[in-house]
This record gives C-alpha cells, sequence and structure tokens, in this order.
C-alpha cells in the first residue's frame, strides 16, 4: 500500500475529481487479476464438473429407440420419469437410506471422535484401526457383507446362531443389511472428520469452564458442540451427498431386490442394461437435482459459521 | 553398476510404454493389410478369453493356419453387460476395431437391429447342417442369421445319490422328494438361481416352457404368453418356498451360491450349468462322490426342456476385412477340433451336434446330448434387455409372497405386448 500511495503522491493530479476514478480502477485490476488467475482453474472445472451436467440435461430433453436419437421430446422424459412408480420407490428408498446412514454413521463417528481425541496409550493405533473400514473398496466391502449376511455361508447366522435366517431375502431387512454395511464402512470417515474439527477447540476453554463447575454434559453440550459446528455440517454435507448417490452396496448386496432399489441404481439401468439415453440422463438429472439442492442448503447453513464467512463481513 | 541397472530399467520402462502405446492406436495392424489381409481382432470376455483359456486357444490355432489373416483377441470384462457396453461403444462409433465380436446369445437382435453386424446368409446352408437346432436359432432373428454358433449352455439337474435313487421326473415329485429327504437329513431341498437377476428368469422360464407356454409365436412376430402356464410356474415357486421345498436363501442365491449349498451337503436338488459339474467333483467335499447330473424335470413328466445360454460369433459390419472375419467364424463354429477343444479344454459345451457323439463317454457331454437338442433359446428381441427386467420385476415380489402370481403374469403379458408392433 505504501508504494502505491508514493507513487500517486508523486503524480501531478490534472483534477480532484479523477482521484477517486483512478482509484477505483487500481481496484479493478486487482480484482481483475484475481479472475485472471482463478479462470484456467474455473475453466477446468467447468470442463470436467458442469460440461456433463449441461450435456446431460440437452440428452435428456431428445427422444430415443433404444440407442437411436429420434429428436426433440420437450419434458416428456421428466414426465414419464415422473409418472413412473418405480421412481417414486427408489427416491422412497434412497431417502431413507440417507437419513438412516448419514443419523447413525453421526452418532457412532461422534463417539468414534470423542473417543480418539482422549490422551490415551496406544491412541495412535486406535485411530489407524478405526479406519480400516474407510480404507476398502466400497464394492468389496459390499461383497464381503454379502458372504456375511446370506444364507450361505452365512457367517452373521452362526455367529449370533440366527439358523437360517434370510436377512438379505425379505423386504425391511435388506435395506437395514445395506445401512449397516454402509454405516460400517463410513462411520470412521465421519469420525476423522469431526476428529480434526474437536482439535481445533484449545484446551483453556474446557478449563475455564471446569473451573466454574460445569459437568462433563454440560461441557460437552455448551462448549463442544456450538465449536464442533461447522465441522459437523462439512461432514453432514458430505456424507448426505454421498449417500443420497448410492450405487454398489445395493447393486452388489441385493441387486435392487426388496425395495432396495438406489436413484442410481434406476440411472444406470437406463444408461447402461436397457439403454433409453433420454430417460436415464432425466433420472440423472433429478438426481443431480435433489442432491444440489440439498447440498445448497447444507452449503447456507455452513456459510454461517465458517471463518472466511466472518472475515469478510468485518 | 548403479547406473547402468537404472539406464536398463529406464529403457525396459520405455520399451514398455511404446508397446503399451502401440496396442492402444485406434486400428493398430487391423488397417494394414487393406483388402483381405492384415491381422482381425476378436472382441470376446470372461475367464476363457484370458491367456490360456480355450478362446486363446482357438486364435492361435487360427492364426498358426492362417498366418496371412491372423487373429488377435481383444479381452473384455467378464460381466455380460459390461462386455455389451465396450461393443455398443466401439459398434455405435462405427469404429472399425473389432472384427469378430463374442456376442452373448440374447444379443442378437439388438445388434442385427441396430445394424452392428453382418448377415452371414451367405454361408447359412455351411453352418445350419452342422450345429444344433437351438444354438443355431439363437444366432437367427427375423428369419435371417446374423451369426456363427460357438458355444452353448444348457441347465442340469444336480442331485445326491446318496439320498435320493431315481432322479424326479415332474417339479412336484421333486418337491416332494426334497421336503422329505430334507426334513430326515436336516438339510435344504431345492437350490437353483432365483435372486433377482438375470439367472432367476432363466430359471422361471424352464418352469414355464416345461408347462408348455411359450413367449412369442415361431416368427417373433406375435405374443403368445400363456397367463395361466406362467401363474402355475409362479406359484408353484411360491408354494415351494412356503413349504420347504426351496432351501432358505434360494431368494438371494446365484450360480456361485448355489453351488457352494450344495457342494456342501445343504441340499438334495441343485439346478446349474453343466462347468459346475467338475467344480463339485473336484470340491473335496463329500458330496463329490455322491452325486450326479440328470435331465431338468417337466411339470407333466414328459421329456425335459431347459434354457440355452452361451455365445455366437459375430462380422462387424464395420471391420475393415469382413471376407476375413466370416471365414474365421465359419472355422470357429463348424471345425470339429476346435469344437472339441472348447469341449475337453473348458468343459464349454459346443454347438456342432457330431462333437457329443464323439465325447459320449464324459458324462457331462453325454447328458448335454440329451440335454441340448430340447433346450430353448430365450428370444434374443432386441428389447430382451427390457423384457427380462420387467420380468424380474414382476415375478420376483410374486413367487416372494409380495405380490399376486396372476397380476404378476398379467403385467409380464402386457409389457411383452408393448415389444410387438
Amino acid at each position: 500500500m505504501t508504494a502505491t500511495t508514493t507513487a500517486e503522491e508523486q503524480q501531478p493530479a490534472p483534477g480532484g475529481s479523477d482521484k477517486p476514478a483512478k482509484a477505483r480502477r487500481r481496484e479493478m485490476t486487482e480484482t481483475t487479476l484475481g479472475r485472471v488467475f482463478v479462470s484456467p482453474a474455473i475453466l477446468l472445472m467447468a470442463l470436467v464438473a458442469l460440461f456433463p451436467v449441461i450435456y446431460a440435461f440437452v440428452i435428456s430433453l431428445q427422444a430415443y429407440t433404444g440407442r437411436l436419437n429420434e429428436g426433440f421430446a420437450g419434458v416428456d422424459n421428466y414426465v414419464t420419469a415422473l409418472t413412473n412408480e418405480r421412481f417414486w420407490t427408489s427416491l422412497q428408498f434412497t431417502l431413507i437410506f440417507t437419513v438412516a446412514s448419514v443419523a447413525a454413521e453421526f452418532i457412532i463417528g461422534l463417539g468414534f471422535a470423542l473417543l480418539m481425541n482422549q490422551a490415551f496409550r496406544g491412541r495412535g493405533l486406535t485411530r489407524a484401526a478405526i479406519l480400516v473400514p474407510w480404507v476398502i473398496p466400497t464394492v468389496i466391502a459390499a461383497q464381503m457383507w454379502f458372504f456375511m449376511f446370506n444364507v450361505t455361508p452365512g457367517f452373521i447366522n452362526s455367529l449370533f446362531g440366527l439358523g437360517d435366517f434370510n436377512w438379505l431375502g425379505q423386504s425391511g431387512w435388506a435395506a437395514f443389511t445395506i445401512i449397516f454395511a454402509d454405516v460400517w464402512k463410513t462411520a470412521p470417515f465421519v469420525a476423522l472428520l469431526l476428529l480434526a474439527g474437536l482439535q481445533t477447540i484449545p484446551g483453556d476453554v474446557y478449563e475455564g469452564a471446569r473451573v466454574d463447575g460445569a459437568k462433563m454434559f454440560q461441557r460437552f453440550w455448551y462448549i463442544t458442540m456450538p465449536l464442533l459446528k461447522p465441522a459437523i455440517l462439512v461432514a453432514l454435507l458430505f456424507r448426505t451427498v454421498e449417500a443420497l448417490r448410492v450405487y454398489d452396496l445395493p447393486q452388489v448386496m441385493t441387486g435392487g431386490a426388496f425395495d432396495t432399489e438406489s436413484l442410481s441404481i434406476l440411472v444406470q439401468q437406463y444408461v447402461v442394461r436397457t439403454p433409453d439415453p433420454g430417460l436415464g440422463s432425466a433420472l440423472s438429472t433429478i438426481t443431480f437435482a435433489l442432491i444440489l439442492g440439498i447440498g445448497l442448503i447444507f452449503v447456507n447453513l455452513l456459510g454461517k459459521d465458517l471463518v472466511i464467512g466472518e472475515g469478510e463481513s468485518k | 553398476m548403479n547406473g547402468l541397472t537404472n539406464r536398463a530399467l529406464w529403457a525396459a520402462g520405455g520399451a514398455l510404454v511404446l508397446v503399451a502405446v502401440a496396442a492402444c492406436t485406434p486400428g493398430g495392424g487391423g488397417d494394414e493389410g487393406g483388402e483381405g489381409g492384415g491381422e482381425l481382432v476378436w472382441a470376446i470376455g470372461g475367464s476363457e478369453a484370458q491367456p490360456g483359456g480355450v478362446h486363446q486357444k482357438v486364435a492361435e490355432k487360427w492364426s498358426e493356419e492362417n498366418p496371412d489373416t491372423p487373429i488377435r483377441i481383444e479381452i473384455l470384462p467378464d460381466e455380460a453387460d459390461q462386455q455389451r457396453e465396450q461393443q455398443a461403444l466401439e459398434l455405435q462409433a462405427e469404429g472399425s476395431n473389432f472384427d469378430v465380436l463374442g456376442m452373448d446369445v440374447i444379443w442378437t437382435g439388438e445388434y442385427s437391429t441396430n445394424g452392428w453386424v453382418e448377415s452371414l446368409e451367405d454361408v447359412r446352408e455351411d453352418i445350419e447342417s452342422v450345429s444344433l437346432s437351438g444354438a443355431f436359432e439363437s444366432a437367427t432373428w427375423g428369419g435371417e442369421l446374423w451369426a456363427a454358433p460357438f458355444n452353448t449352455n444348457a441347465g442340469f439337474l444336480y442331485y445326491r445319490t446318496d439320498l435320493v435313487d431315481e432322479p424326479p421326473t415332474t417339479w412336484d415329485e421333486l418337491c416332494e422328494m426334497a421336503i422329505e429327504i430334507g426334513e430326515q437329513e436336516n438339510i435344504g431341498g431345492y437350490v437353483g438361481q432365483g435372486a433377482r437377476y438375470e439367472g432367476f428368469v432363466v430359471n422361471w422360464l424352464e418352469l414355464y416352457w416345461s408347462g408348455g407356454g411359450e413367449l412369442y409365436n415361431e416368427d417373433q412376430t406375435e405374443v403368445a404368453f400363456d397367463t395361466d402356464i406362467a401363474t402355475q410356474a409362479t406359484e408353484f415357486l411360491a408354494n415351494a418356498e412356503q413349504d420347504g421345498c426351496l432351501t432358505p436363501g434360494f431368494n438371494t442365491a446365484m450360480e456361485d451360491e448355489a453351488r457352494n449349498v450344495f457342494q456342501s451337503g445343504d441340499a438334495v436338488f441343485m439346478r446349474n450349468w453343466p462347468s459346475f459339474y467338475s467344480v463339485v467333483k473336484d470340491g473335496g467335499t463329500p458330496v463329490a462322490e455322491n452325486f450326479d447330473v440328470a435331465p431338468l424335470p417337466t411339470f407333466t413328466g414328459e421329456g425335459t426342456i431347459s434354457a440355452s445360454g452361451g455365445f455366437n460369433l459375430a462380422v462387424s459390419a464395420f471391420s475393415d476385412n469382413i471376407e476375413g472375419a466370416k471365414e474365421f467364424v465359419v472355422w470357429a463354429s463348424t471345425n470339429e477340433e476346435v469344437q472339441t477343444m472348447l469341449a475337453t479344454d473348458a468343459s464349454l459345451p459346443p454347438t456342432m451336434e457330431s462333437v457329443y457323439e464323439d465325447l459320449s463317454d464324459d458324462p457331462v457331454m453325454a447328458l448335454l446330448g440329451e440335454v441340448l437338442p430340447d433346450a430353448k433359446p430365450r428370444p434374443p428381441s432386441p428389447q430382451w434387455n427390457e423384457i427380462s427386467v420387467e420380468m424380474q420385476r414382476a415375478l420376483f415380489p410374486a413367487y416372494n409372497g409380495e405380490g399376486d402370481p396372476g397380476e404378476a403374469s398379467q403385467a409380464v403379458l402386457d409389457f411383452l405386448e408393448t415389444t410387438v408392433e
């Protein structure tokens, strides 16, 4: 800033009214420069992220027979998708799956995080061990839980003496096993995110509260939770968005039987198995809009808590 | 010394990259020879396409005999759906990278309707005279021949010889025996492919066909679906599920889960493909010495019926060497040595009728020779995948007590009606 001021002082001012305009121009240059620096990244993002979304939307307005394009169809594909009972069943499963798995992952993940935040012998080992399920590729985890729950070989049944209980072969329980497998796999990820948040809370806040006579639960509720809120929102955002596009777990474990067909399975079917690119793109655009909407709600909530947001408003 | 090793490593790495680049270059080799020459590319998937598999041996044999038009295998993924997707991507772009296509028997209609494969009408005689009729039928659509049959498949009834004296000939008899013996031995009864996927449709069709039902008329212009027989087939499964004829977990079992149940001695009967014979035989469980195979039962006790599977070889319409590719598919389909290799090297059932007579000492091939003349292909309609998905959606809940069998039959009929003009 000093250099700028001296430069301006040395210049003979042609007129008093010119000065604010010049300053504005300088400001503009800085913003423009910022934009120039950012533009390659934005361009790249647009190319890899925005283009497929727009392209899918364009395709969703076309009519197809098999893979052959039959011209413009308007919103016909959307009408077909939204009037199909199958869409609503899979939407219902996707939402149940999302709410149930994210809730369970949050509670278990928070427990893990609080545990790992304590100083105890073997903490490093515990942290590493807890992360093991998250490292396993989802398809493999799904295949593994299929073996565990399936009647043959029936590991879970023999472990708990349940005989030939058919976990995957009946309504309700089939959805339960998929949610269970997802919680097993992703709770550690939530724990990791929350642990990162916990470690930013300074210890002296707790000391102060202890001096003031706050009980353990009070410390948790009035200190940990509010200070952890940004981390919680980030974790919930990540998990919700991911849960809404679940594909591999139900595909591998049940193949979508017993009302466990997710929106992504439906999209995959119309894009790959029984090709109707128009309908498939319409379904994926609807899924995208749903996820974007829910994502925006989270980002909005998050915006109020972000440190950057606070810095800007000052 | 160290520097030298490093340099050698770099050189080797560089060479590898070059080889990889050459292998990935579109049309690498295929275009070189121009008319009637150059390397052919055979796009096929599955374990037999891997190095050491029988498809590779077939390719080597051809290349030795025809050094002018050698053939190379482009290995596709294991899953049939993914193989189809790979081929579709290439063919939709009218790419000439694939000359010969390994085509599942149910894709014939789709490929021919899309104009992706060459008609083989001019060599029809050579192929029809030596092939099994069911296998031949699966390579035709709209009365025209689109591929050369290569290997086929049919369902067997596996049964425990230590528990069953004579294999059942009707489905009802099978369930009576399954329940009675199952209770005595405290094991499950009948296992097959009951999970919600293509295999379930195959199992259900075998019930439906064995009651005399059909999906379409002869030339597939009209729907011939019989809702009464369909309801009978679904009700049979629903009852079997209720009264313990089916093993627990029947409705989540695919081929390998079924094999697992049978092999570990937890089932009296199993419906499965012939290739599992050697798996169970070499499995090392007590069942290995105590099982045999029989034709699948029917509802009437007359004859047998089975859904056929397998792969045909088609010639890509966008190949640079259509004549060479045609010669190869006819050769693979009608050469006795090649067809015998399929059976002896890989227990893949060949499509050439005479091979079964030569191999009648082998129990699997002998039974295949008996079963295959009555095997029926699923209709190779362009919409087969849609039909299969709709059948799964209607019939699977119905046999699991979550839907009405009669209504399910009606739903299948309604959908089939939409597939014909």
